[in-house]
């Protein structure tokens, strides 16, 4: 797919869900962005800001098959992956596909649901495929899980446990709207869910190709070595007992590129990384307990991180080798 | 490389020329160097192990070594044998006597040339070694500054242009081959090599060359130390010749006294101690002639080789020369027999000079019989008959004599009849109020020395020091026909306040003399009554009561108030009595010389002139290097993976100028974060007004850059927008512009004059040795501390 057509696609999803959800383009852009990139998205904020909403939203507006689960503690690993039944008329096992079947599926509430269902979930998450009774069956491209989770109902709750939080690529935080987004939203979605007005803009298979262009974005060395000096930083701060993992600096350069081709490069810049790592970074280190104590978030304590890794390492041999430290 | 390393250590071995006499060692040298260095050639270029090739040097080195200086001793010419070792070890013992005993420039012998054979030897397998396998060819430098160290303590004008340029040249050659064999990456990642690159150390190479050579002439050498006075540098210099009278003047200069020696005779008039004579003059030099053939064994009976008349004074000396160390004897004038010598002395029948090839004076004590004829004023002037049965080499006068000596000998002894009036003449003439006793000035003049042209500048600037003195006198006498010589040794002494007593003889106050009171003064021949000393030299010795004439003011001043003759300055010379024929300018011109004065003005005015400009200008410089490339070759932009670096030179010019205008960069910040702060600030105006094109400029230079350095290479860089818009060094100069037209002059001043991007360079490249230490330290800290963990676990364990 070229540019032109790339920016097309791209700019009537994001519009199509701008219609709907006010005032939150910036998570309408990270969706989008995760999507391109192939990962999964954690939409993690207070009841009733619209997590479920974008998320709907995004599957809607591209043709393609959607499924949603509402988790519950009584769900089950089969509810999700599928079953094999015993057909009686045919006289054999038959594979019943669960709800993970679909382009686009979406978790609600993930964390109501028992320790076992969510890990099924995860694992067709990171693998692409479900194994039943030792057959394994591919789910579709694109894919992607977009769940969403309460903090604050913490009663009756599993809450995901960093490993798993390490295979969500993005979480977002909706945030409320702001005056001026909720009245526009009070007054247009009184007689009817705005989800009915949204008609899909582009095809699964655009989505694929849209996908592929944005495996092309050409990564540089010096990018490399900045997302490598990102992760050594968090690892090596004094606030975090965690740091980034190996396979969160692949995600986000992963997203880093998906950036960089909605913006209409085929090159990626320090801006899209530091535009993505609060988002993609965030829910995957964990605080220090002094400084979790004096009122740090994993937010602020990158943004101190980001603020003091240099952009870039000058390449070997180049002449003007003392600006650095000048 | 071979050939640069044999550049550089010959070049550093010409600079030996004053310390060795002649130039018969030179030889030796060049083929032990240059065999040396064509062996590691060769096996480098056999591309032979790096061990192997020094070992097969150091081989070479002792086969070479063992052909020219022992062939007898070794098997086949050149392969060592025990024989071999016994004479290698027979020269090292000669060597060090030679360095012992003798003041340079010390004559060649086997066993010094051998010496520095070896050490020339090992130096270029040192060199070798440092440059090739190890890569460090800046540090073979300090190989090359060994050797030239040695002139440079030895010789007055110091280590000499030839030597230092082509030490320096070979150097430089070093350092330049050694990137073409540079053994590791390191060196050869450089991508620039090639012509510009050895274009650029050239000019570097020769900027630095010329400022050794300029920068000598503005700053004063320093007058005391352990260096003699003068030692620096001076290329402008004249070069005196070789010569140990000018050991004498550094004698003289050296601001401590050594070499003391103490003496006690029974002689009435104040004496003389005579260690050398110096007779041979053959235009550029005097020096003496040992006359080898002629000299006689046994210094117990000495005879002078010519009749006396009348009247001998006779006067026993007891000498000690303690630590002096020499192959002369001193001895007072005219020494009939000397007892109590260790070893084997010889003496010359036409000098009467003693001296040894196998021993030398030091810790000798011994004592000398002298008998000198009476000489008196009415002696000499009877004394008149031509000089008969004395040899022709003390009337000799080289035909290239200058005529400002000839013509002042001539005016100056007009009016005196007999040779003796003429000497009187002559010494009186030296004693005058025109001459002034100098140490530093022939130095500061460069004509430190006693050289034909030496003499001439001396006469002209009428001051120097007693080799001037004696040696003026003695040209001037054999020009007026009176046989003449020079002696070096020693003025009357300061008594010491002890006696000693002789056997026989009584007892005698002591004296003693020490380098400070090193003089040299002439001896004329006279027929019946020998060689008769004078003394020319103003404020020293003491002139004889025969030299002295009722005009001649007795100046009998001994070196007790020298100090004070040294330190006050002389007073201004009277006005020049102009010779005839003489050129006076050149005398006047010698008391006021305004000319290092204004020199110097004008060299310090344009220091501190391009001192405030350095800044401004290497700004500019850089600018321009950066803005001023040329276009990439066809070739090289089709090659995968080659990047424009145009982009990148702007962008960083782009950052300099925002750091030179109060926007500097920060290191996290990304390319386009900078962009749009810059744009933002208040430096570059507002858009949409004048200062739109600068608005564009900036994001299009950030655009270019993002491209160049994070974009695919050649592929992106070939896009229309790039054609379209114009050169980076256009944009730069929107920019520019646009900066200062929105700064305040205070800003405007300090981005013209002292750019902070050019200071923070220059504050970061000053404090590197700082950085350095603290890295070291800490490294040290560290290794002390692993040190102690491992000793503490070696302990036994208290349980």
């Amino acid at each position: 797919m070229d540019g032109e057509r790339f920016h097309d696609a791209s700019e009537r999803i994001l519009s199509s869900i701008n219609k709907v959800i006010d005032g939150k383009a910036d998570a309408a852009k990270l969706a989008l962005t995760v999507l391109l990139a192939q990962g999964h998205l954690l939409l993690e904020d207070v009841p009733g800001v619209g997590k479920t909403l974008l998320a709907k939203t995004l599957a809607r507006t591209v043709d393609c098959t959607v499924s949603r689960i509402q988790f519950t503690p009584d769900l089950l690993p089969s509810d999700v992956t599928g079953v094999s039944i015993y057909n009686q008329s045919s006289r054999q096992f038959e594979f019943r596909p669960g709800a993970v079947f679909a382009n686009i599926v979406i978790g609600d509430e993930i964390n109501r649901a028992s320790a076992k269902t969510q890990s099924a979930l995860l694992e067709c998450m990171e693998e692409h495929q479900v194994t039943v009774d030792g057959h394994s069956y591919q789910l579709g491209l694109p894919f992607m899980v977009v769940a969403t989770q309460n903090p604050i109902e913490m009663e009756g709750t599993y809450p995901l446990p960093e490993a798993q939080r390490d295979r969500f690529m993005a979480r977002i935080s909706m945030g409320y709207p702001d005056k001026e987004a909720e009245i526009e939203m009070l007054e247009t979605h009184q007689a009817s869910s705005p989800l009915v007005k949204v008609t899909p803009v582009v095809t699964a298979s655009d989505v694929a190709a849209m996908i592929a262009t944005v495996q092309q974005v050409y990564v540089s060395t010096a990018i490399k070595e900045y997302t490598v000096a990102i992760g050594r930083a968090t690892r090596d701060s004094a606030r975090l007992r965690l740091g980034a993992s190996p396979r969160s600096l692949l995600q986000l350069l992963r997203a880093a590129k998906a950036t960089a081709a909605l913006d209409g490069r085929d090159f990626v810049l320090p801006d899209d990384v530091v535009d993505v790592a609060e988002s993609v970074l965030a829910h995957r280190i964990i605080l220090d307990r002094k400084a979790a104590s004096s009122g740090d978030t994993p937010q602020t304590i990158l943004r101190g991180i980001l603020a003091s890794v240099p952009v870039a390492q000058e390449p070997p041999g180049a002449w003007r080798r003392d600006r650095q430290t000048a | 490389m071979a050939g640069s390393i044999v550049v550089a250590v010959l070049g550093a071995a010409l600079s030996l020329n004053g310390v060795l006499r002649g130039w018969a060692w030179f030889m030796p040298l060049i083929t032990t160097v240059v065999v040396v260095a064509l062996t590691l050639a060769v096996l480098r270029a056999l591309r032979a192990q790096p061990l192997l090739a020094t070992v097969g040097s150091f081989a070479t080195l002792a086969g070479i070594l063992s052909f020219t200086f022992c062939r007898q001793e070794s098997l086949a010419g050149f392969i060592p044998t025990a024989g071999t070792f016994t004479a290698v070890g027979r020269l090292i013992k000669r060597a060090a006597e030679t360095v012992v005993s003798e003041s340079a420039p010390v004559a060649p012998n086997a066993g010094i040339v051998f010496v520095m054979c070896a050490c020339l030897g090992l130096l270029v397998i040192l060199i070798d070694a440092l440059a090739v396998p190890l890569a460090m060819p800046a540090a073979s430098g300090i190989g090359l500054l060994a050797v030239m160290v040695v002139p440079a303590t030895i010789k007055p004008q110091s280590v000499g242009v030839a030597g230092f340029i082509g030490a320096a040249v070979g150097y430089l050659l070093i350092l330049g081959c050694s990137h073409w064999f540079a053994p590791d990456a390191r060196l050869q990642s450089g991508s620039g090599r090639g012509p510009s690159q050895f274009r650029r150390s050239v000019v570097t190479g020769g900027l630095a060359l010329a400022l050794t050579m300029v920068v000598p002439l503005a700053i004063p050498g320093f007058e005391t130390g352990t260096f003699p006075q003068g030692s620096r540098l001076s290329p402008w210099g004249t070069s005196n010749g070789l010569n140990p009278m000018i050991t004498l003047g550094n004698s003289l200069r050296s601001p401590t006294g050594s070499g003391r020696i103490t003496y006690a005779t029974s002689s009435s008039s104040p004496l003389y101690l005579r260690s050398v004579t110096i007779d041979h003059f053959d235009g550029e030099t005097w020096a003496p002639d040992d006359r080898s053939a002629e000299r006689r064994v046994g210094a117990d009976r000495i005879e002078t080789g010519y009749a006396v008349q009348g009247e001998v004074v006779n006067a026993v000396t007891s000498v000690n020369a303690g630590l002096f160390t020499s192959p002369y004897l001193p001895a007072p004038f005219a020494p009939a027999s000397v007892n109590g010598l260790n070893g084997r002395w010889t003496w010359d029948p036409a000098t009467l000079s003693i001296m040894s090839t196998e021993t030398t004076t030091r810790a000798q004590r011994y004592v000398v019989f002298s008998a000198a004829p009476k000489v008196t004023a009415q002696s000499l002037t009877q004394a008149s008959a031509v000089p008969r049965g004395i040899s022709e080499d003390f009337l000799r006068i080289p035909g290239n004599l200058p005529d400002i000596v000839r013509q002042t000998a001539d005016s100056v002894t007009a009016s005196a009849g007999s040779n003796y009036g003429k000497a009187l003449a002559i010494q009186k003439y030296l004693r005058s109020g025109e001459f002034t006793y100098s140490l530093q000035a022939p130095v500061q003049n460069g004509y430190d020395g006693n050289g034909l042209s030496v003499l001439a500048d001396f006469l002209a600037v009428k001051s120097g020091y007693c080799v001037h003195f004696s040696s003026a006198m003695a040209v001037m006498a054999r020009a007026e026909g009176i046989p003449s010589r020079i002696a070096v040794g020693y003025a009357p002494g300061r008594l010491t306040g002890e006696s000693v007593a002789l056997v026989g003889q009584g007892s005698f106050p002591e004296y003693e003399v020490d380098a400070r009171d090193a003089h040299a003064w002439p001896e004329l021949y006279f027929e019946g009554l020998g060689w008769v000393p004078f003394e020319p030299t103003p404020s020293r010795g003491v002139v004889p009561e025969y030299a002295t004439e009722s005009s001649v003011p007795t100046n009998l001043s001994t070196n007790a108030d020298e100090k004070e003759v040294l330190t006050t300055p002389a007073p201004a010379a009277p006005a020049p009595v102009p010779l005839p024929g003489v050129d006076t300018p050149a005398a006047g011109s010698a008391s006021v010389n305004p000319l290092p004065t204004i020199a110097a003005a004008t060299a310090s005015v344009l220091l501190l002139v391009g001192f405030l400009w350095s800044p401004r200008l290497s700004r500019t410089l850089l600018r321009r290097r950066r803005l001023n490339q040329k276009p990439p070759d066809e070739a090289d932009a089709v090659m995968p993976g080659y990047k424009d670096p145009a982009p990148e030179l702007a962008w960083a010019e782009l950052q300099d100028l925002a750091t030179d205008y109060g926007l500097p960069s920060t290191p996290s910040e990304t390319p386009r974060h900078f962009s749009a702060r810059l744009r933002s600030s208040t430096a570059l105006g507002d858009t949409g007004g004048v200062d739109d094109a600068a608005h564009v400029a900036v994001s299009s230079l950030t655009s270019d850059f993002e491209r160049q350095r994070y974009g695919r290479g050649a592929v992106a860089a070939q896009t229309d927008a790039q054609a379209a818009a114009p050169a980076a060094a256009t944009r730069i100069a929107v920019v520019r512009e646009s900066m200062r037209h929105n700064a305040r002059w205070l800003v405007r001043f300090r981005a013209d004059w002292l750019p902070p991007s050019m200071m923070r360079r220059w504050v970061h490249a000053l404090g590197a040795p700082f950085r350095a230490l603290a890295a070291l330290g800490k490294a040290l800290g560290w290794a002390v501390a692993r040190g102690w963990r491992v000793l503490r676990g070696l302990l036994p364990q208290r349980r």
